[in-house]
């Protein structure tokens, strides 16, 4: 059984520090059991200026067992799946202790993306990047960051899937898009 | 004279032993050769030939001094000490292994705690977390502590020594656990020797959750990055209140640690599991009788096997399981296809087979033909006429040929072992028939060239798979020249065949009907007959095993990793029973109090009932009990 007095005993704590750390952790559903995370991405590396979603699942155990976390915002990143979001870090595993809470495992998972352990890959193509040709690893990694983690690239997304939905060709609304600013009724507008 | 002869053997033995302090089984090679014993010149001096040589039979190069005589022997052996009661330095000897029964498993294991609690004067709970962490190698742990200190040890294992443990934590009333947030009473929360305290709550989930993951050996603290592995103490008293069955099942993996985590302690590998284990003391390379009957080599675990080495064997069995079927009616049915090689099988008409391939072959000769013929004969073939094959068809049916050798004679010599097993109770009904009629009351002659058959049909057996990969190309192609290969093979087949006319000729005369025989003075010579018989085989196998060790394997860089377990004259050792002793010490507080109370409140009844009423049944693996 989760422990849900600790659970939201965390919550509080991590809202009290949330302007300090810019981590916060919600509950996603009205149950304690799904969260979502938010880190912000560390400053002078490729992920500065990105907010990144953390999947967070507590299991029967928490906290005598780690917390399943998960990247929900797409991530170019050694230890970090870019398929699937599946994060490699030691402390989520075998080094996991119940002394360690939500907002000690994001920090950690925050430092990662400073970190990259190229040596111990989860995504064994960026981990190749990385070692071989790390300039283009930078740019992608920071063209991620642009595309997936910026809220205001999560709005640009928003807003192709409602012009998609209303009958008009993905390639030309993003085109549009692009050129008019991401301004959506000047899209329309202009598809019109 | 010849005990005067004897006992000079044995002084030598014993005084090299010594010399070296740890018994060392390949030291019997270089010793005895100097003692040819095939053409020993006592046998016709003896006054008393039958058992002088006999007992040399027994005794001859035994290599450990320790043994113990399996059940057919005895009868000889005590026939021998009221002989003369000088013989009896030989027989009572420390065994080199023994057997951990699930009764005895908390004394073997206590026997090691011991030690490193004298040595280090700490706890049993520190003894043992050393001891898993050095998978109890008593003296790879010794040595840890004093190359590197006592300081290192500990941390390197996790055992904190509590200093500071009544410092504060009387103090305050409340105390804040970390772990769930919450103030508790001082007096429900727990410090661990490292000095982490936490709730009571905490620690026994923490505990539930580590064991169910299979981790109950090693516990570590709760504490982010604190290596200190909890005392077993507190885990047990905290575990036993919520979850008594929990309790338990730490207690079991903490037992069975001393024979999982343990190099010198294996499960035995009989099935169905007997439940004992065995402990081997010295090398690895030995083969031992489980006290349920099981022989097996301790280095890997299945059957006696030697001489081939683990790794042959392990080959053997393998090519035996994928080929033996298919090859025996690919022989019968098949000949090879001169061209592609591939069996075929003639499903009918003349001798003319043509092959999928399009060759076509005769079938009496296997060789390649042209495609004209007659029902009698294949223009511009004649079987007679002899042809050189091509170079790899001959490599193919070489390989298959040679395998197929070897095998034959592995299988001829296991199914012969297969039946003369069933000699055994025949042979009894043979001495109780002839005890009613004659005079004669020792008949343990008889089961003694049994016994020595029985090893010896196995020996055999296990030499074919030996020399398949000792000549072969398979493991030792680059190690010889062909020139070297075929002297090394001479000198072995030599042996070998001696040795194994020698074994024909007494399983022969096993099954002579003794037992009709009128004149006892008959039975006597066939008596006399078997004993020389024993006596010569036993010889003939050492050398054969000494050949082996020092000519074939030991002059071979790789032969290190071959080595085989070591020639015993009384077969395969059986292992001793280890003492069971519960409650001889009054402070027995540890695992065994602990197991006293789980029985007495009946924790164990869901168990299956033993008549014994053992702590534990071993037979199972601890989820297995604990699902049911």
């Amino acid at each position: 059984m989760v422990d849900f007095a600790r659970v939201q005993k965390e919550l509080v704590e991590c809202h009290k520090d949330a302007e300090g750390s810019g981590i916060r952790v919600a509950p996603k559903s009205d149950n304690l059991v799904n969260l979502i995370g938010t880190i912000p991405g560390p400053t002078g590396t490729p992920y500065e200026g990105g907010v990144f979603q953390i999947q967070i699942n507590l299991p029967e155990g928490y906290p005598f067992e780690p917390p399943k976390m998960q990247f929900s915002t797409k991530v170019w990143h050694p230890n970090i799946s870019s398929q699937s979001g599946a994060i490699c870090l030691d402390i989520l595993k075998d080094q996991w202790s119940p002394a360690l809470t939500l907002k000690t495992a994001l920090l950690s998972v925050q430092a990662l993306l400073s970190a990259p352990q190229p040596d111990d890959p989860q995504d064994a193509v960026v981990a190749q990047q990385y070692l071989k040709d790390y300039q283009t690893f930078v740019n992608t990694a920071r063209y991620w960051t642009e595309s997936f983690a910026k809220t205001s690239s999560r709005g640009v997304e928003d807003k192709v899937q409602k012009l998609v939905e209303m009958g008009f060709p993905e390639s030309q609304v993003r085109s549009i898009l692009e050129a008019v600013g991401g301004d959506e009724n000047l899209a329309l507008e202009r598809l019109l | 004279m010849i005990r005067y002869k004897y006992c000079y053997f044995v002084s030598r033995k014993q005084s090299k032993r010594e010399e070296c302090g740890k018994p060392s089984p390949s030291l019997f090679s270089s010793e005895f050769s100097l003692f040819p014993f095939t053409d020993h010149p006592i046998r016709s001096q003896s006054p008393n030939p039958t058992f002088s040589i006999l007992f040399q039979m027994e005794d001859y190069g035994s290599s450990d001094d320790d043994y113990h005589f399996s059940d057919q022997e005895d009868s000889d052996v005590e026939l021998i000490e009221n002989d003369d009661r000088n013989f009896e330095l030989v027989s009572s000897k420390t065994p080199t292994a023994q057997v951990i029964t699930k009764e005895s498993l908390i004394a073997a294991q206590k026997e090691d705690l011991r030690r490193v609690m004298d040595m280090l004067s700490v706890k049993q709970q520190h003894a043992r977390t050393l001891l898993i962490y050095h998978r109890w190698d008593v003296e790879n742990l010794f040595e840890v502590y004093v190359e590197r200190g006592k300081a290192f040890m500990f941390a390197q294992a996790g055992v904190s020594v509590d200093e500071c443990r009544d410092s504060d934590s009387s103090v305050s009333a409340l105390v804040m656990c970390e772990i769930c947030m919450d103030d508790v009473p001082s007096d429900e929360a727990t410090r661990m020797d490292c000095g982490h305290c936490f709730c009571n709550t905490c620690w026994t989930q923490h505990f539930f959750v580590k064991i169910n993951e299979g981790q109950s050996k090693r516990i570590r603290c709760m504490a982010h990055k604190c290596n200190s592995i909890c005392d077993e103490a507190v885990v047990r008293t905290l575990l036993s209140r919520e979850h008594p069955d929990m309790a338990e099942k730490y207690e079991r993996f903490l037992l069975e640690s001393y024979i999982e985590d343990n190099k010198r302690v294996k499960w035995c590998p009989s099935t169905p599991h007997c439940g004992n284990a065995i402990r081997a003391v010295g090398d690895d390379l030995c083969e031992v009788e489980c006290s349920c009957g099981e022989q097996f080599c301790f280095n890997c675990l299945s059957e006696a096997h030697s001489p081939c080495s683990c790794l042959m064997w392990k080959l053997w069995e393998k090519k035996c399981r994928d080929e033996s079927e298919t090859v025996n009616w690919i022989t019968v049915h098949t000949k090879p296809c001169p061209k592609c090689h591939k069996p075929v099988e003639k499903n009918g008409g003349c001798n003319l087979v043509a092959c999928i391939c399009g060759q076509a072959f005769c079938w009496l000769c296997g060789g390649a033909t042209g495609r004209e013929h007659t029902w009698s004969s294949i223009a511009g073939h004649s079987c007679g006429r002899y042809k050189e094959q091509e170079k790899s068809a001959e490599r193919a049916k070489r390989d298959l040929y040679r395998y197929m050798h070897y095998h034959n004679r592995y299988k001829a010599h296991t199914d012969s072992f297969k039946l003369e097993s069933k000699l055994k109770g025949l042979i009894q009904g043979k001495i109780t028939a002839s005890e009613e009629k004659s005079e004669l009351r020792d008949y343990s002659w008889v089961h003694n060239g049994l016994s020595k058959l029985f090893r010896s049909r196995r020996v055999l057996s296990h030499s074919y798979a030996f020399a398949f990969y000792m000549f072969g190309d398979e493991i030792f192609k680059e190690e010889m020249s062909d020139a070297e290969r075929e002297i090394k093979q001479n000198l072995f087949e030599d042996q070998q065949q001696q040795f194994e006319a020698n074994v024909e000729r007494l399983s022969k005369i096993l099954e002579e009907p003794f037992e009709t025989f009128d004149d006892d003075a008959k039975v006597m010579a066939i008596r006399m007959e078997i004993i020389n018989l024993s006596t010569l085989i036993d010889g003939l196998c050492k050398k054969m095993y000494e050949c082996i060790e020092n000519d074939l394997l030991g002059s071979i860089s790789l032969g290190s990793i071959h080595s085989i377990a070591p020639y015993k004259s009384k077969g395969i050792e059986r292992a001793s029973e280890l003492p069971v002793c519960f409650s001889n010490k009054a402070n027995n507080t540890g695992v065994t109090a602990e197991l006293n109370q789980s029985e007495e409140s009946g924790c164990s009844s869901r168990k299956r009932a033993r008549k014994d009423g053992g702590f534990f049944d071993l037979n199972l693996p601890a989820e297995f009990v604990d699902r049911n």
